[in-house]
């Protein structure tokens, strides 16, 4: 197996605030992993150590067997542009259309004259792309429309169209599920992991509703406090790793 | 209410200081408010002229016309036309450069996006090198905006000849700066997530700037263009009065000949014209905002086939109203660049440059003048160099001579000017309000009779028709006739700075008011409070912070206009500045401009400072 993710060690600090202390984790692609924990025990951090957004002050991170710290900047971009990141705001223009929202995933691999023909004047092949894309997530008679016409599912679905554009080996998801109703997050996840499994991408999604984690990812991660506490495969998960991941640290099970 | 001790509280002492700093002022400014000389009526030629008003003149006042002279409204019909025509060529020539000011100033380009671990030694270079193209930016867009359109004018006419296109790269340098700085705050304050997720998927900086911060900022740059082409008319207009030929000039001679009748019918076209302009960019702020909806749904039914790309992409919804506009201003811009009177002027290459050899040495410190009016570039700076002692001294004598009393008098007039429109404003603000000036305020109690709600309704609408008229004349014609009326002292100044920015003040802290939350207002209202204790005891001073804001800002923009309008009146730098040119005393003439630009550039910083502690970035310029 192919691996995508390495982190051997890494550490991440912002100030005082120590986010990721010394964390081994290891993804092979096609896995679906959910990074679980409260708030504020590191899942962001990682995320965006594995998406090569942020370098670890201490430790090793190999992305697709390359070292981000190694790479300059052409190195960089091409690196990112093969992992797709769906933020918790989504990252989306509100006042472009959907089409030009998703024509800018594929930026890492275009020149700017491109990204900008790409906006103003897509080509065909963009076009009938695109609307293939957006026919799978479910939005197609969407594709011309503003963006601030749409509801926040179909926004959503927007998001991962951007993804899907981008061609990209992994999807790397910041809570998002964390902001939406359980109807719409059980959509989502069902989409998400639809799509993966087609395509054979790697997913990795941080979220904090263990249930539905439990549901839909083979493999569990646990963080508290910027360290694994635990990581497995969903059915090997104990009931006393669960609530030692959210309960509160001197609060003695506050809440 | 005891609320009003504690939200007043720090505040109290701002306003206090104010006060305290506009009595300063006017024992600066002296007792002297009407200075016409002995026997004149200062009453008697008031009431004619603002009986005037009343009737606007449609035809030639003066009866001894040619026959063959253009009647009085084709006249003003081409000067309304130049105004309009150079306003363009201004703007167009602003625009473009503003954009690169704007953009390489702001943060959006900055490779720091990229950066990952820690930065090498020759990333660390390249940033120290675009630190100091950014910082040039910025000084170069401080520079522009620190010398009036009006100055800069008279510079280039002095230098090139009198020539329309002179005046128009004149206007176009100060809305260049002000366009640039506004642009690099809009880019900065647009919300980050949507370029941080394009960086995040290996878009370069440039390339996430083209597709989230600048269609994420595009509505606010388009109406801020139309605002200040609103500023551009104005000044245009305000460029006839140093004898370009705009309805400035047309006003200038219709007063001078005491024809009041064509006076109040050309500032009248000008108003409605400045209002014209006002209405569209709020219209089309509004529409950029909302978008246009789809007209047909295609496949809505679920039993119909499902819609093609082909068809979902003829049928998007379009603005053609917004995409019309800009076809037209474009084809407006190239008219105005191609029709019409020449632009430059008839000299020749060899009388350019003697013309300007010999403007550049009366420019020069009169110590160190080169004997030969048409010498080198090498050799005036060798003579600059070599008497730099004496160009001291020269600087010092002026400077003790004219010079420190004449930047006071700036100061203390721009300074009067805003704390007594502030005060206007803040008297005027509750009557205007859109909240307060209805049957109801804040929409409860639902008890107001039909006249009661008419009677408010109307105020409103009266207060907001004062602003609106109160903006759209500029300071310089206010200060024109006000100095004819009263005579030059520094007072006309004064009111003529204070009318104007009462219209601006109105409009902008009208807009901070109706974007604060209505609570807490709602919960005094309810608890029994009359329109004007709900305005002193919450509206107020919740927003006082940012009224503060744009005080500041306004403050700045009168330190401008005050060293200009001296010109009129025998004071502030202004007046210098129009004597030592009169003179041709040019070197003179850049003392003094350059003593105005210090000030500006101070008053820059020290509001930039004040705004960022108030508030951090909060845009209007």
């Amino acid at each position: 197996m192919e691996t995508v993710f390495h982190l051997e060690g890494a550490c991440r600090s912002f100030g005082a605030v120590r986010a990721l202390r010394e964390v081994d984790l290891t993804v092979e692609k096609g896995e679906r992993v959910a990074l679980i924990g409260a708030s504020g025990s590191g899942k962001t951090t990682l995320l965006r150590l594995i998406g090569a957004q942020l370098a670890p002050d201490a430790g090793a991170v190999r992305v697709m067997e390359s070292d981000p710290l190694g790479l300059g900047e052409g190195g960089l971009r091409h690196l990112r542009s093969r992992l797709a990141f769906l933020p918790q705001d989504l990252g989306l223009v509100p006042n472009l259309r959907v089409i030009q929202n998703v024509v800018a995933g594929r930026c890492g691999r275009r020149s700017l004259w491109g990204t900008l023909r790409d906006l103003i004047l897509p080509g065909v092949e963009a076009r009938r792309e695109i609307f293939a894309l957006l026919e799978r997530v479910g939005i197609a008679e969407k594709m011309y429309d503003r963006l601030d016409t749409l509801s926040g599912g179909q926004r959503q679905r927007v998001a991962v169209a951007r993804a899907l554009f981008q061609e990209p080996v992994a999807l790397l998801a910041d809570e998002p599920v964390s902001a939406v109703d359980p109807a719409r997050a059980r959509n989502l996840l069902e989409l998400l992991s639809q799509l993966c499994e087609e395509e054979g991408l790697t997913l990795v999604v941080s979220m904090h509703q263990l249930e539905l984690a439990k549901e839909f990812f083979p493999r569990l991660v646990g963080l508290k406090e910027g360290r694994v506490t635990f990581d497995g495969s969903t059915g090997e998960l104990s009931e006393d790793q669960l609530t030692e991941l959210f309960r509160l640290e001197g609060g003695g099970g506050a809440g | 209410m005891n609320g009003l001790g504690t939200m007043w509280r720090g505040k109290r002492l701002v306003v206090l200081a104010l006060l305290v700093i506009f009595a300063a002022c006017a024992v600066r400014l002296g007792p002297k408010v009407v200075g016409l000389s002995e026997g004149a009526d200062p009453f008697g030629a008031m009431g004619r002229f603002f009986g005037a008003a009343f009737a606007p003149s449609f035809a030639d006042q003066n009866p001894s016309l040619p026959p063959d002279a253009t009647p009085f409204l084709e006249r003003m019909g081409s000067d309304l036309l130049r105004t309009f025509r150079y306003a363009f060529i201004a703007m167009s020539l602003a625009v473009p450069t503003a954009l690169v000011l704007g953009f390489f100033s702001s943060s959006a380009w900055w490779p720091g996006a990229m950066t990952y671990g820690r930065p090498g030694g020759s990333r660390r270079l390249l940033r120290g090198v675009l630190r100091g193209l950014r910082w040039s930016c910025r000084l170069l867009i401080t520079l522009c905006r620190s010398i009036h359109e009006l100055v800069w004018a008279m510079f280039f006419l002095s230098a090139v000849g009198d020539a329309p296109g002179t005046a128009c790269v004149a206007l176009a340098l100060p809305f260049a700066g002000t366009l640039g700085k506004v642009f690099s705050e809009l880019i900065d304050e647009q919300r980050q997530g949507p370029r941080a997720a394009l960086l995040a998927t290996g878009a370069s900086p440039m390339q996430a700037f083209a597709a989230t911060l600048l269609p994420q900022a595009l509505p606010d740059l388009l109406t801020y263009v139309l605002y200040r082409f609103e500023c551009a008319l104005r000044s245009s207009a305000v460029l006839g009065f140093i004898g370009v030929e705009t309805i400035g000039l047309g006003i200038r001679r219709s007063f001078n000949n005491l024809y009041f009748g064509e006076v109040w019918t050309q500032l009248y076209v000008l108003m409605i014209v400045v209002i014209a302009v006002d209405v569209i960019g709020a219209r089309l702020r509004d529409r950029l905002n909302r978008g246009v909806l789809r007209r047909r749904a295609v496949a809505a039914t679920s039993g119909s086939p499902p819609a093609t790309e082909r068809a979902l992409r003829r049928t998007a919804p379009r603005d053609w109203l917004v995409r019309g506009g800009v076809l037209v201003t474009l084809g407006l811009v190239l008219l105005s660049w191609n029709l019409g009177e020449r632009l430059t002027t008839d000299l020749s290459a060899r009388q350019r440059s003697d013309r300007m050899g010999r403007f550049l040495t009366k420019l020069t410190p009169e110590p160190a003048r080169p004997a030969d009016k048409l010498a080198a570039t090498g050799e005036r700076l060798a003579a600059l160099r070599e008497h730099r002692g004496e160009v001291a001294t020269w600087a010092a004598d002026l400077w003790k001579r004219n010079g420190a009393r004449a930047l006071l008098t700036t100061v203390a007039i721009a300074t009067a000017a805003i704390i007594l429109a502030g005060l206007g404003t803040a008297l005027l603000l509750p009557l205007g309000s859109r909240a307060l000036a209805r049957g109801e305020p804040f929409g409860v109690l639902g008890t107001a009779t039909g006249a009661v709600r008419l009677f408010w309704e109307g105020l409103g609408f009266l207060t907001r028709g004062i602003f609106v008229l109160a903006r759209s004349v500029p300071e310089y014609i206010y200060a024109f006739l006000l100095v004819a009326l009263l005579g030059p002292s520094a007072w006309p100044l004064v009111f003529a700075l204070a009318i104007h920015n009462v219209g601006i003040l109105g409009r902008l802290w009208g807009e901070v008011m109706e974007n604060e939350r209505p609570e807490p207002s709602q919960q005094w209202v309810r608890s029994g409070a009359s329109r004007g204790q709900t305005y002193l005891g919450s509206l107020a001073p919740l927003s006082f912070n940012r009224f503060l804001l744009f005080f500041f800002y306004r403050w700045e923009t009168c330190v401008r206009e005050a060293t200009i309008l001296g010109m009129l009146a025998i004071s502030s730098l202004g007046y210098y500045i129009s004597i030592s040119r009169n003179y041709f005393h040019y070197d003179q003439m850049l003392f003094y401009v350059l003593l105005g630009a210090a000030v500006i550039f101070a008053g820059d910083l020290l509001s930039d400072w004040l705004r960022r502690r108030l508030r951090g970035g909060v845009v209007m310029s």
